[in-house]
């Protein structure tokens, strides 16, 4: 499948840290691709890379197949960690100032600009400034300053940080939207939940290396750890079952969750008929490892990137 | 180059169109004018001091009449006998002072005293001063046999016609007070909006990272584009709230005087303008106090008439291509070096406060080039100081403007100017680099060796 945008061997350094160090990556067209790690791992320097706003020391990046160059910009949206408006400015006049600098002709721009505040319900807004709009709206605002120029490529860092959960839900919405639309998307998270749900694709970087990549279902598939948890409103006893659950967890709402390791001799089926049998089951899932658990378990393996 | 022009775009657009600017524009000279109107006013007015003083006076030489009118305000009482009594009398406010002459000679009156509880001011001693000096002078000529009214008829007056000989060879009537009152406006012109637009410059580049809006932006514009864009969208800003002024100006100029034409009213402008001339007359004058004082206010009302008339030829001789010329070269060259400078600063600071460490060694070459310019450049406009400060191109923006009306020769221009570019260029070059980083560089507060660290 040709790639929408590749990065090879990509190293980067600031005075003596060295915050990327030889990433390969490659983003398919019409996929979403999820970058993990924790904070400072240098997602947010090899997303500025991606998105032209500076350079790598050395290696490679190709855009839809050529060298990287600022023209790229223009089929790029993006959406950094850290991000505001011009709070003097109205609504349309700040979508329209971003449509134009993505190098959409003023007529372009406008039409663009009127499509997507109808699309969110925002007309009735366009012409109030920044600072008098909810904080809500803001975000909504912000989201379509990077999506108006309709790119061939979104590029969004940490987009669930600092949204509301509506919002939140609405922007999900949107990047599948997009994701139809034959867009394809970037978007760095430090939580495991947001790629479930949104990411074909994924890359864990760690101290400025990337140390996993591959398809959701393969990195599933490989960091199936056999956990499942089980939920009731009280607690249960389990002295006289078959298996012992491996951590207990009691929620304020009074629902306790137990965790249980299932394996060949016994497995999720067991495991939840055994469930069943206690009565008042009310929570029954496979445990999904933490962005930090398959870190932990992918760097014990060998300390060293793992191809899969 | 597009993105420069959306920058630009935006950065006019959204300043031109804000409710301060529009009330400012017509709201400054307004605020400019009644500021002037209100210093001249309490200048002259309520400055000076209207007491009347009653004061002691001794005078071992009765020949100078020093009893005979008093300056004005003053009224001299014969001093008591006894010193003792009279510096009583001065503590104890009695009066106000005591003025003793004790000098036989009249030639030359070193030891006269002035007692007082309260320090005379500079323009009191002075007045007083000039009015013994005058006495003493009166005497003398008298002792010559000359007559008052003869003595006020020898009182020549001297006006020097100043005519230039050009290269061709064509005598041009001029006046150096006429070009250094240009020379100084225009200076004061950029010195002004260097500093008003610069600021502006800074303001915005700090307020798009602070806002955190910048990282977006330079995802499609070039830093130095955006930079760009910002310099010249601000630049255009003050062009057009300078051609506004401009414009109120002359309407205000036209209509007022349409209006006081028609009405009849004419004289009253004019006796006004006589009046503040006369005032400022006084005011420079200082020692004319009492008689004398209101001879010197008349007859300057009387050159005051002539002024006019005085400054029309010069005015019509001026090289107004070489002053507009380089007023407008130098004015472009030292705005945008300095607001090249003013952006890189506004891009490496995190909030105003940290905005003071970087601003000192920036503005300190503006107000020294403004102080040379009121200083060296004015008084000796082709001297060595004036020359070599219009070279450098920090200053020379504002000493090369004052120096321009009184003829520069083209090769001083071009090298001036030359230097400014190569300066300017070096400058946006440099700045453009800091700005490049500072925009994302968030945390703690930058400082001189971090800069550094940029530009390399």
């Amino acid at each position: 499948m040709s790639s929408v945008i590749e990065a090879i061997d990509v190293c980067k350094t600031f005075g003596e840290q060295r915050v990327s160090k030889n990433i390969s990556l490659k983003v398919a067209e019409g996929s979403i691709y999820g970058l993990l790690g924790p904070n400072g791992a240098g997602k947010t320097t090899l997303i500025r890379m991606l998105s032209t706003i500076t350079q790598p020391d050395s290696g490679e990046i190709r855009f839809r197949g050529e060298a990287l160059k600022e023209i790229h910009a223009h089929q790029m949206g993006y959406m950094p960690e850290e991000r505001g408006l011009y709070k003097k400015m109205t609504v349309a006049e700040q979508l329209l100032f971003f449509a134009e600098l993505r190098g959409l002709s003023t007529r372009d721009a406008q039409a663009a600009v009127k499509h997507w505040l109808k699309r969110l319900d925002m007309m009735d807004w366009a012409r109030k400034k920044v600072e008098e709009i909810s904080k809500g709206m803001a975000q909504k605002v912000q989201f379509v300053s990077c999506v108006l120029h309709n790119p061939k490529l979104l590029i969004l860092d940490e987009p669930f940080s600092g949204f509301d959960p509506v919002n939140a839900d609405l922007i999900k919405d949107l990047i599948l939207e997009l994701k139809n639309g034959g867009t394809s998307v970037i978007f760095s998270t430090h939580r495991m939940d947001n790629v479930e749900s949104l990411c074909d694709h994924l890359a864990i970087i760690h101290q400025g290396e990337k140390v996993l990549d591959g398809s959701v279902s393969e990195i599933r598939r490989n960091h199936f750890t056999g956990m499942f948890d089980v939920g009731y409103h009280g607690e249960v006893d389990w002295l006289d079952a078959k298996v012992k659950p491996v951590s207990v967890e009691h929620h304020s709402d009074g629902k306790v969750m137990y965790r249980f390791q299932t394996d060949q001799d016994f497995g999720p089926t067991d495991l939840l008929s055994v469930a069943m049998a206690k009565g008042g089951l009310v929570h029954y899932s496979e445990h999904i490892p933490s962005i930090h658990e398959i870190f932990v378990n992918t760097v014990s393996k060998g300390g060293t990137p793992i191809a899969l | 180059m597009k993105n420069i022009f959306v920058v630009f775009k935006r950065e006019y657009l959204t300043r031109v169109k804000n409710k301060t600017f529009i009330i400012m524009t017509f709201l400054a000279p307004l605020l400019m004018v009644g500021f002037y109107a209100a210093t001249i006013y309490i200048a002259t007015e309520t400055g000076e001091d209207n007491r009347t003083k009653t004061v002691y006076l001794t005078d071992y030489n009765p020949s100078l009449m020093l009893s005979h009118n008093p300056p004005a305000n003053y009224v001299f009482l014969p001093a008591p006998s006894s010193e003792d009594s009279a510096i009583a009398d001065v503590k104890s406010g009695a009066v106000f002072g005591w003025l003793k002459v004790e000098d036989r000679d009249t030639r030359a009156i070193d030891s006269a005293t002035y007692y007082t509880s309260e320090t005379p001011s500079l323009v009191e001693m002075e007045g007083l001063k000039e009015w013994i000096k005058g006495k003493a002078n009166k005497h003398q000529f008298a002792k010559m046999g000359l007559r008052e009214s003869q003595i006020d008829s020898a009182q020549a007056s001297c006006d020097i016609l100043t005519k230039e000989v050009s290269n061709s060879g064509d005598v041009q009537e001029s006046s150096s007070t006429l070009k250094s009152g240009i020379g100084f406006a225009l200076a004061f012109m950029i010195y002004i909006f260097i500093f008003v637009y610069g600021s502006m410059v800074m303001r915005s580049a700090m307020e798009e990272k602070t806002n955190r809006i910048v990282e977006v932006i330079v995802s499609s514009v070039k830093p130095f584009h955006l930079m760009m864009g910002k310099i010249l969208g601000v630049a255009a800003v003050g062009l057009t709230q300078f051609v506004a002024w401009i414009l109120l100006a002359v309407g205000l100029v036209m209509g007022i005087s349409a209006m006081f034409l028609n009405s009849g009213g004419g004289m009253t402008t004019q006796q006004a303008v006589q009046k503040g001339i006369e005032a400022r007359t006084g005011m420079a004058t200082v020692g004319a106090m009492g008689g004398e004082g209101a001879q010197v206010a008349t007859a300057g009302s009387e050159g005051a008439r002539d002024l006019a008339a005085e400054f029309t030829e010069p005015l019509s001789n001026l090289p107004y291509f070489e002053i507009i010329g380089v007023f407008l070269l130098f004015f472009v060259g030292g705005y945008l070096l300095y607001s090249s400078i003013f952006a890189a600063i506004g891009s490496a600071v995190n909030q105003e406060s940290d905005v003071q460490q970087f601003m000192m060694p920036v503005t300190l070459p503006l107000v020294f080039g403004f102080v040379i310019a009121q200083t060296v450049a004015l008084k000796a406009p082709h001297g060595a100081m004036a020359k070599l400060f219009s070279m450098i191109p920090l200053t020379s923006p504002i000493v090369m403007v004052v120096r321009a009306p009184f003829g520069v020769p083209l090769s001083e221009l071009a090298l001036s100017f030359g230097l400014l570019v190569l300066m300017f260029v070096l400058m946006v070059w440099l700045s453009s680099r800091i700005y490049r980083i500072g925009i994302l560089s968030y945390g703690k507060k930058p400082t001189w060796k971090d800069l550094w660290k940029w530009l390399r």
